[in-house]
């Protein structure tokens, strides 16, 4: 991919001491030509300004403003300090929330891995059919999250859900379970709910990295006798290492923010025990039109986002020499 | 590969079929029930197969729904459209020029596809609510837009940086100009790069509801998602409309699954592609 650029690299450059076709490209282009070039990113970064840079920065000023419903319409509210930071950590339901959020990001995390690398393990199998198979697995991704909610919230109702009912059918239990109404049965649900949206995206990502482990490789190990286990973590978890980080940081970075699923679900009950930083952050603000401590929580929720951003700018290093 | 036992086959066939049955479960039970009535679907065993199919819920939800469909369908086509016009340009020029702030901004586009889009929103609300942008169809199409610009331009500028390059010099040689070489040759080029990042940012304009939720109140339009959100509170009276308009939502992304599969796997490996 990156070998456009190497050739030039290599061969002897008489006129300039710095290597590369783009580089003379840009001496050799004329003023003008430079200024039409930069117009096709003025969009892109009119944008980037717009819908990023601006809301965050305003987002990290009003966790530090004293807002009420009635600052809304004025650019600007008196300065509070941190009195919004200590306003929201204070409270329990907040702490609390914080470490769900890691707890469940990690459990999360942990089974859709294990779960999707079983099932890309499976399609790198041949078996009839594993084409059609292979892209019904897809499906729970591409869904509007909010709908995957109810959907799950339909399925584990206590009397009329079809999971209560099916567990009855085959006298698994004898009283419906309050899946969506007991705290605890509440996250797992919640959990298994996220669990299922994120297995697509680790099955498909890691079924193409089993694609690209050289069949040499694997060939050579059995001739040495390894067996199917030391293959496995001898041979192929160290080839497709890459792509397992990768999965991992954006497997981080979606499930911190969760909150359709959450919204759908449960909202966040019963008594908070779904409570995640996202939707605990939107119900300060928009419940509690607490704006202030609403936006101190975002910026909590950002800072932990922004911790998989230097793992994720050196995942993708490739990509940023090229430029 | 080629050694592999008919027996080793059979077995993984039923392991995936098993795999199939648990994870598309709840998108059976949601179709069964949206041709089910309210009694069948709040009663005490659960039908397999609706009992007496009917498309009474789906004749009252295209009804009582249709507008929303229509607007959900606006929303996902423009942000479509909008995501294109931004992304396009910028990926041709970050692949074909170099200029001193391409790392900063490949590496600030990184950065914004990890933010998350409710930081963003409870900001959009109060910087909207002073500018007039809430409520309305642009407000939210380009609030939906920020799930897919990161994404597309980088997936698009990977792609472009493959292109064959003496194709580009070549036009460059015979006088084209930068914008004519863009849209003549690298566009057509780009083709199925293009459709991945339209089919993604149509989605996620359809199926949006952070942004819907926050930036639309009382408004004249809304989409699927914020009337699924308002069956909720009503939960047991219009189970059944409730879930044939799951079914409706789901709709997209199933066509699309089977008419550009090959698209949307080419997305899902290039990288994140959610919100």
């Amino acid at each position: 991919m990156a070998n456009t650029a190497v050739p030039a690299r290599r061969a002897p450059t008489r006129r300039s001491s710095r290597p590369g076709r783009a580089v003379t490209e840009v001496s050799r282009a004329s003023a003008w030509t430079r200024w039409a070039r930069m117009v096709f990113l003025v969009p892109a970064v009119l944008y980037v300004v717009f819908a990023f840079l601006i809301p965050i920065v305003y987002n990290l000023i009003l966790s530090f403003e004293q807002t009420s419903p009635a600052t809304i319409s004025s650019l600007f509210a008196p300065w509070a300090g941190i009195a919004n930071y200590k306003g929201a950590l204070v409270q329990a339901v907040t702490q609390s929330a914080i470490i769900r959020t890691f707890t469940f990001t990690f459990l999360s995390l942990l089974f859709q891995f294990v779960i999707g690398f079983g099932l890309a393990l499976l399609f790198n199998l041949r078996f009839p059919l594993r084409r059609v198979a292979r892209s019904l697995i897809i499906i729970p991704w591409l869904l509007p999250l909010l709908i995957t909610g109810f959907i799950f919230k339909f399925l584990f109702q206590t009397e009329a859900g079809a999971v209560n009912q099916i567990l009855a059918d085959v006298h698994l239990v004898s009283h419906p379970i309050g899946f969506l109404t007991t705290p605890g049965w509440a996250y797992l649900t919640v959990l298994i709910a996220n669990i299922w949206i994120g297995i697509p995206f680790f099955t498909v990502l890691l079924y193409s990295a089993l694609q690209d482990v050289p069949l040499e490789l694997k060939e050579a190990a059995m001739l040495d006798g390894a067996n199917a286990w030391h293959r496995l973590f001898r041979v192929t978890l160290p080839v497709i290492r890459p792509v397992i980080e990768v999965v991992f940081v954006l497997g981080f970075v979606f499930t911190i923010k969760v909150f359709d699923v959450v919204i759908g679900l449960t909202q966040g009950g019963p008594a908070n025990s779904t409570q995640l930083l996202a939707p605990w952050a939107y119900n300060l603000s928009f419940q509690q039109f607490d704006y202030g401590q609403g936006a101190a929580l975002n910026t909590i929720l950002l800072l932990i986002a922004l911790l998989a951003a230097p793992v994720y700018i050196w995942l993708n290093r490739e990509s940023l020499r090229r430029a | 590969m080629s050694r592999q036992r008919p027996f080793t086959a059979a077995l993984a066939a039923l392991g995936a079929l098993v795999a199939l049955v648990f994870l598309l479960f709840p998108l059976y039970a949601v179709i069964v029930g949206s041709f089910e009535n309210n009694n069948q679907l709040l009663g005490t065993h659960y039908n397999f197969l609706p009992p007496t199919p009917s498309f009474a819920n789906y004749s009252a939800v295209i009804s009582t729904q249709g507008g929303h469909i229509v607007s959900t369908l606006i929303i996902g086509l423009f942000t479509a459209l909008l995501v294109l016009v931004i992304a396009l340009p910028a990926a041709h020029a970050l692949a074909r020029y170099r200029f001193r702030v391409t790392a900063m901004l490949v590496g600030g586009l990184l950065i914004a596809q990890i933010l998350p889009a409710i930081v963003i929103a409870n900001s959009l609300f109060l910087i909207y609510h002073k500018l007039h942008l809430l409520n309305t169809y642009p407000g939210l199409i380009l609030a939906d837009a920020s799930y897919g610009v990161p994404f597309s331009i980088l997936v698009l500028r990977a792609f472009m940086l493959g292109l064959p390059n003496d194709v580009l010099q070549a036009a460059r040689v015979d006088g084209a100009s930068e914008w004519k070489t863009f849209v003549r040759i690298v566009l057509p080029m780009s083709r199925s790069a293009v459709i991945t990042i339209a089919v993604f940012a149509f989605l996620n304009g359809w199926g949006d509801f952070i942004f819907a939720l926050t930036l639309l109140s009382g408004s004249s339009f809304e989409p699927i998602t914020l009337s699924i959100y308002s069956y909720i509170g009503e939960f047991t009276s219009n189970i059944g409309e409730a879930l044939a308009l799951c079914v409706i939502g789901i709709l997209p992304a199933a066509m699309l699954l089977i008419a550009a599969q090959r698209y949307i796997a080419a997305g899902l490996t290039v990288g994140s592609v959610k919100g």
